[in-house]
């Protein structure tokens, strides 16, 4: 048992970080001139200097340093002042139970969704045309799509929000909130002032790791910034995406200039937040001691409840005004509801979305099934080392853990592309989930690896006494009792592996047509109604399956009280 | 003798409806391609940004399963540039079979990218039955694709024109040609614009232009490289320059094709949408997409005309595969059914005095809505400018305004 | 004068969770609440200190050196607290903590000075720059007791401050304690379920109320 178990580490550990290194590689390869396969054979920095001087560039960076910084601090700031407002409010409980739908709407589905409501003619401005606003016709506002990407900062910070806000819940958890606040509060601090001097400073470091994943997410999306970024010029990663594809095949050695430059920006905003993180820290050592019990900012703690009700809000616009789209059949500016309802682009819509939604499915599923295979390995590994005296180095493995979260997409999918055409690996199921094996096995890990340490070792020390044999005891006692928690953690690895864009296009040579690749290319440019119903499909699939997730556990166990929580 | 009438009757009906069958009958080398096609999936790599196309595909994909179990795959692409490049980078790393295109939806410029790179199967048009049917005589483009020699490389697929709309509710009299476009844009400032090239409606309105507008058109017919690209091109710059700030969003934002300016349209966002099928407003409206008081308009020297192609991948596997369902594609039947302005409309290929007379009747009596131009009205089609304008434009055009 | 509790009562959902209450501690003096555990102790606590959860309400008056508490915002009450575990602030060192607790608006050298003094009179004048995570149990309770005090509270609450503390550090600490609230003259209150815990002065009993 113990010489099988520890193949799950090593097996883990090479199915994400040979893809991202191989990746990586065959991305620098060609960014330095590199690239046999379109007879570019010598090392240069010729690349790096068309880069540079390519017309699109300064405006692409610009838009992507602006998305990128603007929407992680951001939602930082929201999600840190939200818990600071209403942590253990009835307005909170309510926040908690629903972030787990709004973790599973994809990106895509949230980037059209808001597109919808916020857009010119969206369901915002036809909510107060024509009465208030006097407009006949859409104002010629750039809500969407503006130059500066702020639209894209805004509907980025949106959806990290609750992903933020769950970061900060299970860190909370590992701290004494309530008598902390008691303690604070009777020492007479105001509440802001405790959760900046007590709370914030042990909270953050479980928030680090989260939001640098956040910070080169946001600097590196592709789907969102195509659906909401700027167009003249894109961000910096559509704008390798697009290189990447162009018919001039030379483009891919400009495309890969680009890519590398975005890691190293990506590194480089990492470095320089904690960077920050420091100099704030050893700034504010002295200050947090000097006595002050209140701040001026004591006074806009409600803003709290304000951006909390704002999130919920706009999320449920969003799915509120697909679902309206998704129904009309004639709906013009400025009609707040379709003059004409129809069914028509559900039932078409159903039909063709089969297929990918199919695919979709299937690919989640392995990728899900094998991604739990490995992590409940490697934690069973990492538990059984610990009782035999050997401790992991707990923050190593985070780090690794959320590699595939802080390296950039675009940065390496490319090369990895290139050694799939030539394994001729590109197009295959056995590429296609082993690719989103990468982006699931974190997720999977992240959710699963609190509760799996703190099982009760007794109950197998029980059961192994009882059955003799730790294997059995295993799927019969500890498996079924973390049922719960493991399915949670699959639904979570599912989600993730639904809202992969980049990955799917890249290894699936277009023969994978995944939900999510299709909602996509149409949101491109097709009938919104249509758009509507395969963003709702988009949004659907990961919520029945989180639904299930929920309710299987609850309902094989409803006969026994213990197992219900 | 009643059975013997019922079955010459029948057999007349496969041999109308079906002449692809009867011709494939004489001709073993189809015979043989028709075999191999047998259970063969074909990946079809063509634009998806319209619904009334992916219908028709799937329509047609259906039809060829059933018929010569042949399945189709449509993989949707916003910009077939795209697919080009991933063809020429399989054949780069030496894939020279089993490649994951079979069949792409082609013309121009793509077109010539892919012929002078090899990345076309060997010619085979003249193969296929119902390429007898096409029109060449009086459709020289389906002959020269944007004025690049086709080859029997590609199989034409439908006639496209590039047309415009307007909403007769809102407005009156539409410019009838890029001078008037401009006092248009004058008088309303912030609702028009046109798509980004190098997305293909984009890049045509752009080539559109420069046809109105430059000053010698001439030169346009031959390679970029053998006429003086500033000079000719000025008068194009010259009027986008002026055009710009009075645009949509001043100018500063574009939208990505012929899909989203109909949406703006329906908005009410922009007042002129632009389309290269020209039943596009009958359509909308008919599934509501539009309001029934949008028109159609052409520019009154003529707008731009081409052909679009099916062109098979030199490393696919599947080629008689594709063969046949292009073939399927090209047939009467196929081409009525995408003639009807009720399922796509988009103008055939085929030449009517070449059909018998049950196939001539299934494009005869289409309703044309109020939206729809009849040909005469559509005008003189001016032809495309050599397809080494296009890379040229796209790049100036970047270079000018993505900024 | 000092704390006085009056019928003070606490109910959730409509429930009174123990019988009313009436205690009255003089300054300088620390009474003792016992009950067995889940009467409802720290829940009194929670009610004099303004810190009971959503849904509680509380019934009686509470009134601190004349001041009626109930309207009072819980950082405004004066009303220390010492849990059993200490609940030292791990980012800071014992000097920080220390620190936490003064007022504002002091002078560099006056903040250290007070702090000093207190840690000798703990004797604990060498820690001043420990880190926390490496004091025994006895020295933890200690400044937690010392930071607790020096916010300058006019009561000091005692939520079973000795039962983490074996015997003789139990012992030391509660003489501890009745020293410093002495000192400062202020009120204490002591919840706990072992009678050997209270420090002199009045022991009340709270009886929870039996559940249906």
């Amino acid at each position: 048992m113990k010489s099988r178990l520890r193949v799950f580490p090593l097996l883990t550990l090479s199915a994400f970080c040979v893809p991202i290194l191989l990746g990586l590689f065959g991305t620098w390869l060609p960014a330095f001139g590199y690239l046999p396969a379109i007879g570019a054979e010598d090392f240069n920095l010729h690349n790096f200097r068309e880069l540079f001087v390519h017309p699109a560039f300064p405006g692409a960076l610009r838009a992507s340093l602006i998305s990128g910084f603007g929407a992680t601090l951001l939602a930082l700031f929201c999600s840190i002042w939200i818990t600071l407002s209403i942590y253990g409010s009835l307005l909170w409980r309510l926040l908690v139970r629903l972030l787990s739908p709004l973790l599973a709407v994809p990106h895509a589905a949230f980037a059209i969704g808001f597109t919808f409501l916020v857009a010119p003619s969206g369901l915002l401005v036809r909510c107060i045309s024509p009465e208030l606003t006097g407009f006949a016709a859409p104002p010629d506002w750039q809500t969407v799509k503006d130059p500066y990407g702020l639209s894209l900062t805004l509907a980025l910070a949106c959806k990290e929000i609750p992903f933020l806000l769950l970061m900060c819940i299970s860190g909370l958890n590992q701290l004494d909130i309530r008598r902390t606040d008691w303690i604070g509060r009777s020492l007479g601090y105001s509440r802001v002032r405790i959760w900046t001097r007590l709370v914030l400073p042990r909270l953050y470091p479980q928030l680090r790791l989260p939001v640098l994943a956040v910070l080169a997410y946001s600097l590196s999306v592709v789907d969102v910034a195509i659906i909401l970024g700027p167009s003249l010029p894109p961000t910096l990663a559509v704008l390798v995406d697009r290189w990447f594809n162009d018919a001039d095949v030379t483009s891919r050695l400009l495309g890969a200039a680009g890519a590398t430059w975005l890691f190293l920006l990506v590194a480089c905003s990492i470095g320089l937040f904690l960077a920050a993180e420091k100099l704030i820290t050893t700034c504010a050592a002295g200050r947090l001691v000097n006595g002050s019990r209140t701040t001026v900012l004591d006074k806009v703690r409600w803003l709290g409840n304000t951006l909390a009700v704002a999130v919920m809000a706009v999320s449920a616009l969003c799915f509120i005004v697909l679902l309206i789209w998704s129904f009309a059949r004639s709906y013009r500016f400025p009609d707040l509801l379709p003059t004409m309802y129809s069914l028509q682009f559900w039932t078409k819509g159903l039909d063709h979305a089969t297929e990918p939604l199919y695919i979709t499915f299937v690919v989640g599923a392995l990728a899900t099934c094998a991604g739990i295979i490995l992590v409940i390995g490697c934690l069973e590994n990492e538990v059984r080392m610990q009782q035999r005296g050997r401790r992991a180095n707990g923050q190593q493995i985070m780090w690794l853990v959320y590699m595939p979260l802080l390296v950039p997409q675009i940065a390496f999918l490319f090369g990895i592309q290139t050694s799939a055409v030539l394994l001729h690996l590109e197009g295959k199921w056995l590429s296609m989930v082993g690719i989103h094996l990468v982006f699931v096995l974190p997720y999977i890990f992240l959710t699963l690896s609190n509760v799996y340490r703190s099982f009760d070792a007794r109950y197998m020390q029980v059961a192994v006494a009882l059955s003799g044999s730790p294997i059995q005891s295993f799927f019969r006692v500890k498996l079924p009792m973390l049922l719960k928690p493991v399915a949670f953690a699959m639904a979570t690895g599912f989600a993730v592996s639904v809202a992969q864009y980049l990955p799917t296009m890249y290894i699936g040579a277009g023969r994978f047509m995944t939900i999510t690749t299709e909602t996509v290319s149409l949101a491109g440019g097709s009938d919104r109604r249509v758009i509507a119903v395969y963003a709702l499909c988009q949004f659907l699939l990961p919520l029945l399956v989180y639904c299930l997730a929920l309710f299987l556990p609850a309902w094989l166990f409803r006969q026994r009280k213990a197992m219900q929580n | 003798m009643k059975q013997i009438k019922r079955m010459s009757l029948l057999g007349l009906m496969l041999m109308l409806l079906m002449q692809t069958a009867w011709a494939a009958g004489e001709d073993p080398e189809w015979q043989n391609i028709l075999q191999k096609a047998e259970g063969q999936t074909v990946y079809f790599n063509a634009w998806g940004g319209s619904d009334v196309i992916n219908d028709y595909i799937r329509w047609a994909g259906a039809q060829v399963k059933e018929k010569y179990g042949v399945q189709i795959k449509h993989v949707k692409v916003t910009d077939i540039g795209d697919v080009v490049g991933r063809i020429l980078a399989e054949k780069s790393a030496g894939r020279t079979a089993g490649g994951t295109v079979d069949l792409v939806w082609i013309n121009g410029e793509n077109f010539r990218a892919m012929k002078e790179n090899g990345l076309l199967h060997a010619p085979y048009t003249q193969l296929l039955p119902n390429y007898r049917l096409v029109d060449t005589e009086n459709k020289p483009t389906t002959l020269m694709d944007f004025t690049v020699p086709v080859d029997n490389l590609e199989a034409p697929w439908g006639m496209a024109q590039l047309v415009f709309m307007y909403d007769s509710a809102k407005v009156a009299v539409p410019p009838r040609d890029m001078h008037e476009l401009l006092q248009f844009a004058r008088a309303h400032p912030g609702r028009v614009t046109y798509p980004a090239p190098p997305g293909f409606h984009g890049t045509t309105f752009i080539k559109q232009a420069l046809l109105e507008l430059t000053t010698t058109p001439e030169a346009l017919a031959g390679p970029v490289a053998e006429s003086d690209f500033a000079a000719v091109t000025a008068p194009l710059w010259a009027f986008l320059d002026e055009l710009h700030p009075l645009m949509w969003r001043n100018g500063t934002t574009f939208t990505t094709g012929a899909s989203e300016m109909k949406q703006l349209l329906n908005d009410g966002e922009i007042l002129l949408s632009l389309s290269f099928n020209p039943n596009e407003a009958g359509n909308a409206i008919a599934s509501g997409e539009l309001p029934d008081t949008i028109r159609t308009y052409v520019h009154k020297d003529g707008t731009i005309g081409n052909t679009h192609f099916l062109a098979v991948v030199f490393n696919s596997s599947v080629a008689e595969g594709a063969m046949v369902f292009i073939n399927f594609l090209m047939s009467p039947e196929a081409q009525a059914r995408k003639e009807d302005p009720a399922v796509w409309g988009d103008p055939t290929i085929l030449a009517m005095n070449k059909l018998s007379v049950e196939q001539k009747q299934l494009f005869e009596n289409f309703p044309r809505g109020m939206a729809t131009l009849s040909p005469g009205e559509l005008g003189k089609v001016r032809l495309e400018p050599h397809a080494s304008w296009v890379e040229a434009l796209e790049k100036a055009w970047i270079a000018r305004y993505s900024k | 004068m000092s704390l006085e509790l009056e019928k003070v009562q606490v109910r959730y959902r409509g429930r009174t969770l123990f019988e009313p209450v009436t205690i009255s501690i003089p300054k300088g003096e620390i009474a003792t609440v016992m009950g067995p555990s889940g009467c409802g102790k720290s829940t009194l606590l929670a009610a004099i200190a303004g810190n009971l959860e959503h849904g509680f309400r509380v019934d009686g008056r509470i009134s601190l050196n004349g001041r009626e508490l109930h309207d009072t915002a819980m950082e405004n009450r004066q009303v220390g607290i010492l849990f059993q575990d200490d609940l030292l602030f791990p980012h800071f060192d014992v000097y920080g903590n220390l620190a936490f607790g003064l007022p504002a608006g002091l002078k560099r050298d006056v903040k250290e000075q007070r702090i000093m003094t207190a840690l000798e009179r703990a004797g604990l004048e060498d820690f001043a720059r420990r880190d926390v995570a490496t004091l025994s149990g006895g020295q933890k309770a200690r400044v937690s007791l010392l930071r607790t005090i020096l916010a300058e509270p006019e009561a000091v609450l005692l939520d079973e401050p000795f039962s983490r503390l074996d015997m003789v550090l139990r012992a030391s600490f509660r003489e501890f304690v009745h020293e410093q609230t002495r000192q400062r003259d202020i009120p204490a209150l002591l919840v706990t379920h072992d009678e050997q815990d209270s420090c002199g002065g009045r022991i009340y009993e709270l009886r929870g109320e039996e559940l249906e």
